[in-house]
């Protein structure tokens, strides 16, 4: 396909997928605040804060709404704000974008989704959040983005734009586990005592609901909720398809059906890349990383991630014309 | 009576669905029915709501430059059609036909012996001094010597009902998209009525116009590669360009996807450069090259009129076809087919008047506030007066620019356009309307049956763009008129062209 189109179709995914993932991060925020049961500490600044780094823009945030953090400003920010370029508004709009640019690849009812849950979208706000509730219009977010997912699955054909939309899709994946992940690491980073009380357990809980990880958590890891293993879950299981390894190893899959036995393509840097990760995600000891420090782990994680979005840029996308190869 | 019609103005213009108050004419009679049993007028805003989100799902849209906050619009549809009894068709089939072969005789003149120019029939200073006229083009062998493979023909209907014909679009002419659209509304909304016209499809479009690109591939290359180039996803058309390059199965690309390496055209893919061999262009001459035409272009593709040169590529339309469509050469049109058909032609022209002509120009300055000043250039309803709604200023300005350029301007006089009824706020009311048919120059002439029939929904306008308030219906040409004349006393109605 054209590599202008398949960077579209990276980049729809992804937006998604952020979105998506933006709506569990604020969702298990919210259910970790409820948890503090006080509700002095639901009102605390600091509950809301955490958000803001873990998201990644922090600058952008304290530059828009000032120092003062309130539920308020951080769900306007990561939701509904355009100044926002990963509020959940913002990549909506920015997927439908690239979809509008696309729309002779996609099948009429694909775009037709998509179209519709922006137009409801654009005019929510705050207020319509508050009514809701956050859990039930969040819930709504997602399943708009589900059913999405659910008509592409069901009505894209399994050629290149299928697989550059899986890539998209499991890279951002991959990122943003480690970043929901991260949430919980920033909650907990002022009261390390913590570790291991009620209110620990539930606050994993809620972390693993958040990636809809619950029950396959319990059905495939017996024994306590507890900081070990939910990050070995949610960072290396195989099977669950939210976990970080499992993203990985589906990146790397995508790039295997994009190469698809082209000779000058075998060996290339973005395939290479993913390779590499999966099998130090394989091979990594969890009780290990988290002695050494998990949000530096995680961190690790997301800077990889970025050298493969390179990779792929520089393979695919941006390459040289005067080195390229021509096609019969 | 039907209620609905009840209060409707016939007014003073040609109208397409009523002979006189509260009389249809045989081809609108069933309609009229269909209508009269209808509850209310809500009855019919409800279908018209439906029908408008129908549209904005299914992201028929247009871009508006100028507006930022939704740059989106539908192009507003209305529900009742234009309908064209067959025989009205056959006339203009034979017509448009006619025309479109006296066109590419003149351009495939134009470009090389220059006969018509060398007989007097056309002034030469008319080409020449042309924007369009494309020097670089002289003596260049056309693929198939199709010179124009493409024309959108602007028809209207004047005070008595005849045809005219207003321009042709011979570069990049637009709305055929909102044609295939609108149809398939209608198929939702009126599914017994469409059924029992037996109006002629138009769904073939698409398939027509691929089998025309086939058609101009290089002869050497078995299985050709065909793409659509666009400016991009902020022009207007965008949504018609996706969407044909969708109903074709053909890449729609931009300038960028595009390279030229040894005078050959490729497609920049994922996994390497792709050949190309036909491109469907939907961008004027102006931006296709930078090193030919405009330099500052990031539109186009370097390379790209060199490849064209050397015959590894073909364009659709070719470059160099605007010399025929500029508004000043239409005057020429008639003689064109006379000169190289030896006929005259079937569907006339509009008195037009050339400001480059001494005694015309006289003419036009003393009767501008009856006239209908058009620049020779633009399109898009830009660029004109129409004296009668403007104002002594607006009268004045153009005065003084007719006098600046006089090559720059026509004048015609201003025509009350058929009339038809259209949906509005409170009831039914008579809207100008006109149409522009499609015809494809390949293997043979094919032409859509139908076209777009654009519609000036602003109450008293004569300006159907859409940049300029219009919007459009669905056209239906019945397969015969044995429905219609079965229906009423008498024959049909005579045609006057």
């Amino acid at each position: 396909m054209l590599s202008r189109v398949a960077n579209l179709v990276y980049w729809m995914a992804r937006q998604l997928e952020r979105a998506e993932n933006t709506a569990r991060i604020v969702d298990v925020n919210a259910q970790l605040v409820l948890d503090l049961q006080s509700r002095q500490a639901a009102d605390d600044p600091r509950s809301w804060e955490p958000l803001v780094f873990v998201a990644g823009n922090d600058e952008k945030f304290f530059e828009l709404y000032g120092k003062t953090v309130s539920e308020r400003a951080v769900v306007e920010f990561m939701l509904f704000d355009r100044r926002n370029p990963s509020s959940v508004l913002s990549c909506v709009s920015q997927a439908r974008e690239n979809a509008r640019c696309i729309r002779d690849l996609l099948a009429a009812e694909v775009w037709e989704t998509l179209n519709t849950f922006y137009l409801k979208l654009k005019d929510d706000d705050f207020a319509r959040y508050a009514q809701l509730g956050s859990s039930e219009y969040l819930n709504r977010v997602k399943a708009q983005i589900q059913l999405f997912y659910g008509v592409a699955e069901s009505m894209l054909p399994r050629s290149d734009e299928w697989w550059f939309f899986q890539l998209g899709r499991y890279l951002e994946r991959a990122d943003n586990t480690s970043r929901i992940l991260d949430v919980k690491y920033y909650m907990l980073l002022p009261e390390v005592a913590a570790v291991g009380t009620a209110l620990d357990m539930i606050q994993w809980g809620s972390v693993l609901r958040s990636c809809s990880a619950f029950e396959a958590f319990r059905r495939s890891r017996r024994g306590q909720l507890n900081l070990e293993r939910v990050v070995d879950f949610l960072v290396r299981d195989e099977l669950f398809p939210r976990s970080i390894l499992y993203s990985v190893a589906e990146m790397e899959q995508a790039l295997l059906r994009i190469v698809n036995g082209d000779d000058h393509l075998i060996g290339n840097p973005a395939s290479l890349a993913a390779t590499t990760l999966r099998q130090e995600l394989e091979s990594t000891d969890s009780p290990a990383v988290i002695s050494d420090g998990l949000h530096e782990f995680l961190d690790l994680i997301q800077k990889r991630i970025d050298e493969i979005h390179a990779a792929i840029q520089s393979t695919f996308i941006d390459y040289p014309t005067s080195r390229a190869k021509i096609l019969a | 009576m039907s209620d609905l019609f009840h209060s409707y103005d016939h007014g003073r213009f040609y109208d397409e669905m009523f002979a006189g108050p509260g009389r249809p004419r045989p081809h609108y009679q069933r309609l009229f029915d269909r209508f009269g049993r209808m509850d209310s007028m809500s009855d019919l805003l409800e279908r018209q709501r439906t029908a408008d989100q129908t549209f904005v799902n299914r992201g028929v849209t247009f871009t508006v430059y100028s507006d930022t906050a939704g740059t989106e619009k539908i192009f507003p549809f209305d529900l009742i059609p234009r309908i064209v009894p067959a025989h009205e068709w056959a006339v203009l089939e034979a017509g448009l036909t006619q025309r479109m072969q006296a066109l590419n005789l003149f351009l495939t003149d134009i470009y090389s012996e220059q006969r018509i120019l060398k007989e007097g029939v056309v002034p030469a200073e008319m080409v020449n001094t042309s924007k369009h006229f494309r020097r670089e083009m002289m003596g260049f062998a056309m693929p198939r010597g199709l010179f124009v493979h493409i024309n959108g023909t602007d028809l209207i209907r004047d005070e008595s009902g005849a045809y005219r014909v207003l321009e042709d679009n011979l570069r990049t002419p637009s709305g055929v998209s909102y044609v295939l659209e609108n149809r398939q509304v209608m198929k939702r909304v009126f599914p017994n009525l469409l059924r029992d016209y037996r109006v002629r499809p138009v769904e073939t479009y698409a398939n027509d116009l691929l089998n025309l690109l086939l058609h101009l591939a290089p002869e050497h290359v078995p299985e050709p590669t065909v793409v659509l180039l666009t400016p991009g996803v902020y022009n207007s058309a965008y949504f018609e360009h996706s969407f044909l390059a969708r109903q074709m199965g053909i890449e729609i690309v931009e300038g960028s996807d595009l390279v030229v390496e040894n005078d050959r055209v490729y497609m920049r893919r994922s996994n390497g450069l792709a050949p190309v061999h036909v491109i469907y262009r939907r961008l004027d001459d102006d931006f296709l090259d930078p090193t030919v035409f405009r330099p500052d272009s990031l539109l186009g593709v370097p390379g790209l009129v060199g490849a064209y040169r050397k015959g590894n590529v073909a364009l659709c339309n070719p470059i160099g076809t605007g010399v025929a469509d500029d508004k000043a050469m239409y005057y020429y049109v008639p003689r064109m087919i006379k000169f190289y058909l030896g006929q005259d032609a079937i569907l006339h022209n509009i008195e037009t008047f050339l400001s480059s002509d001494p005694k015309d120009l006289s003419y036009i300055l003393e009767n501008l506030p009856k006239l209908v000043v058009k620049s020779v250039n633009e399109a898009g309803g830009y660029g004109m007066l129409v004296g009668p709604h403007s104002t002594a200023a607006q009268i004045a300005e153009f005065r003084a620019k007719v006098i600046a350029n006089p090559r720059n301007y026509i004048a015609q006089p201003t025509i009350g356009l058929s009339r038809c009824p259209s949906v509005c706020d409170t009831a039914i009311e008579g809207r100008h309307i006109d149409l522009r048919p499609y015809i494809l120059n390949g293997e043979t002439i094919k032409i859509m049956p139908g076209g777009l029939t654009r519609v000036a929904l602003r109450k008293g306008s004569l300006v159907v763009n859409s940049s300029q308030g219009g919007g459009s219906k669905d056209t239906w040409v019945l397969a015969d008129d044995d429905q219609v004349q079965s229906q009423t006393q008498g024959g049909p109605e005579k045609l006057i062209v």
